[in-house]
């Protein structure tokens, strides 16, 4: 895909999440029904179960694109790494800011040291040193080589992070919506909640296809740049 | 089998440097003791569960240690750029990186008995439960940690943050290490049925397996000058 179009297949579709953003907390606000033993902060739940899902696609997508970087080496797939590391960490934020407001009331507490809570912020973690070893690699291409090692290493803990709740004794919730019996959830509240998913991950895939182009641009600059000073190819 | 060789050769080679200079060994020594100490002196034993804060001062003694001397493994070499010359000879790169492990992992164990002894002397635990016990959970706890230590250790010896780099790397997947292992100590600690303990074992058994193969594959990435 050439950058113009992704450029624009970017603004499309987070635009296109913005509004359905928007209209999910319409419903989330004045629509979907309230929940009978935690009342009215459970609405916290159409926000976060989103950010989580969105913050997973992000770093699985990471880890996809370093396993493609250090198989092919393509600069392509490194940029793609990047554009996904930077949505992830900021989705990621999102879920591990909701999730304690809702805890408080939920369980009593802001945090408490249950494996997925635990798992997740450390996956976190892990990608923000994914930034750390590449800024702080003299060579470039080493940093994003190393960086794409770290990404992939760490994402062994994604798996984990999704077994931990059946695995061991954890506050967390079961599974409502993806079940082999299917669904039982409300039917409002699972609009509302595939609404808020829709609208999370198409901003995710629309910011992710913005930032992949710029990154993209940059490096063809810095490119041109090099070869216009030295007249060798970098 | 020739790979295994190697790998053995590579570790050798290590630890016999290390026992001649020393250097690193000592001042593993050295934290692991003095922490210990301070460990047993600053904590007041009266008020505390001492059975379940040693399970836990071992394991964190342990993983600091790591991160001060097993992520220096490549420094010697590095320095001297005699590491050059082991990636020109006809090993491969995940013999090598298996190699150094096995050192280091020697070190690690070493350090983490030394551990384990001195918070339990200086705590006044007399009864520890079953040594074999204990061995069985240090075992993978130990491979865990050498690996994770070396394959980062590589990693952090390029970067400008240096040492800073280490810990926020390999922190973030040795808690679950540190977290099964103190869990699994604790519980011979208190003489729990072996049935309580298999449980975090498997999983350090899991995270030692797993960590080792994916050092090996991924180690030729980050191994190359």
């Amino acid at each position: 895909m050439n950058l113009r179009k992704a450029r624009v297949a970017g603004l499309l579709l987070a635009s296109v999440g913005v509004v359905a953003i928007l209209v999910a907390h319409w419903m989330v606000v004045f629509w979907v029904p309230t929940e009978a033993s935690m009342g009215v902060v459970q609405r916290i739940f159409y926000i976060h179960v989103p950010a989580a899902w969105t913050t997973f696609l992000a770093f699985g997508l990471v880890a996809l694109a370093s396993l493609a970087y250090l198989w092919l080496g393509d600069d392509r797939a490194d940029a793609a790494a990047v554009a996904a590391a930077e949505g992830g960490l900021v989705f990621g934020a999102i879920m591990l800011t909701s999730g304690p407001l809702w805890a408080r009331v939920a369980w009593g507490t802001y945090w408490t040291w249950e494996p997925r809570l635990t798992l997740t912020l450390l996956l976190w973690f892990t990608y923000l040193g994914y930034f750390l070893v590449r800024g702080s690699m003299a060579d470039p291409r080493k940093g994003r080589r190393f960086a794409a090692v770290v990404a992939v290493f760490g994402s062994l803990n994604i798996p984990l992070i999704h077994v931990s709740v059946s695995w061991f004794r954890s506050l967390h919730p079961e599974a409502v919506v993806i079940k082999p019996e299917g669904p039982t959830l409300h039917p409002d509240m699972l609009a509302t909640l595939l609404t808020s998913l829709g609208g999370f991950t198409l901003l995710f895939l629309g910011l992710f296809s913005l930032r992949y182009s710029v990154e993209h641009a940059s490096r063809r600059l810095q490119a041109a740049r090099f070869r216009e000073s030295t007249g060798v190819s970098p | 089998m020739r790979e295994l060789r190697w790998g053995c050769m590579i570790a050798l080679k290590d630890l016999r440097l290390e026992l001649r200079s020393g250097s690193r060994l000592l001042a593993m020594i050295a934290f692991v003791v003095l922490s210990a100490l301070l460990f047993s002196v600053s904590l007041n034993l009266a008020h505390l569960e001492v059975r379940g804060l040693v399970a836990g001062l071992v394991w964190l003694t342990t993983l600091f240690a790591v991160t001060a001397g097993a992520g220096r493994a490549f420094d010697t070499e590095e320095n001297d750029g005699a590491f050059r010359h082991v990636l020109l000879t006809p090993v491969s790169r995940g013999a090598i990186f298996l190699g150094k492990t096995a050192a280091n992992w020697v070190l690690v164990w070493f350090v983490t008995m030394l551990a384990f002894f001195a918070l339990t002397t200086f705590m006044e635990i007399r009864s520890p439960g079953p040594l074999a016990w204990h061995g069985a959970v240090f075992l993978p706890g130990t491979i865990g940690l050498a690996v994770t230590g070396t394959f980062f250790g590589r990693v952090s010896n390029h970067s400008t943050l240096g040492d800073t780099l280490l810990p926020v790397l390999t922190f973030p997947l040795l808690v679950p290490v540190v977290f099964f292992g103190a869990t699994a100590t604790s519980r011979i600690l208190l003489e729990r049925p072996w049935l309580e303990i298999s449980g975090p074992v498997r999983f350090l058994w899991a995270f030692a397996v797993g960590s080792a193969v994916a050092g090996t594959v991924l180690f030729r990435h980050v191994a190359d000058e």
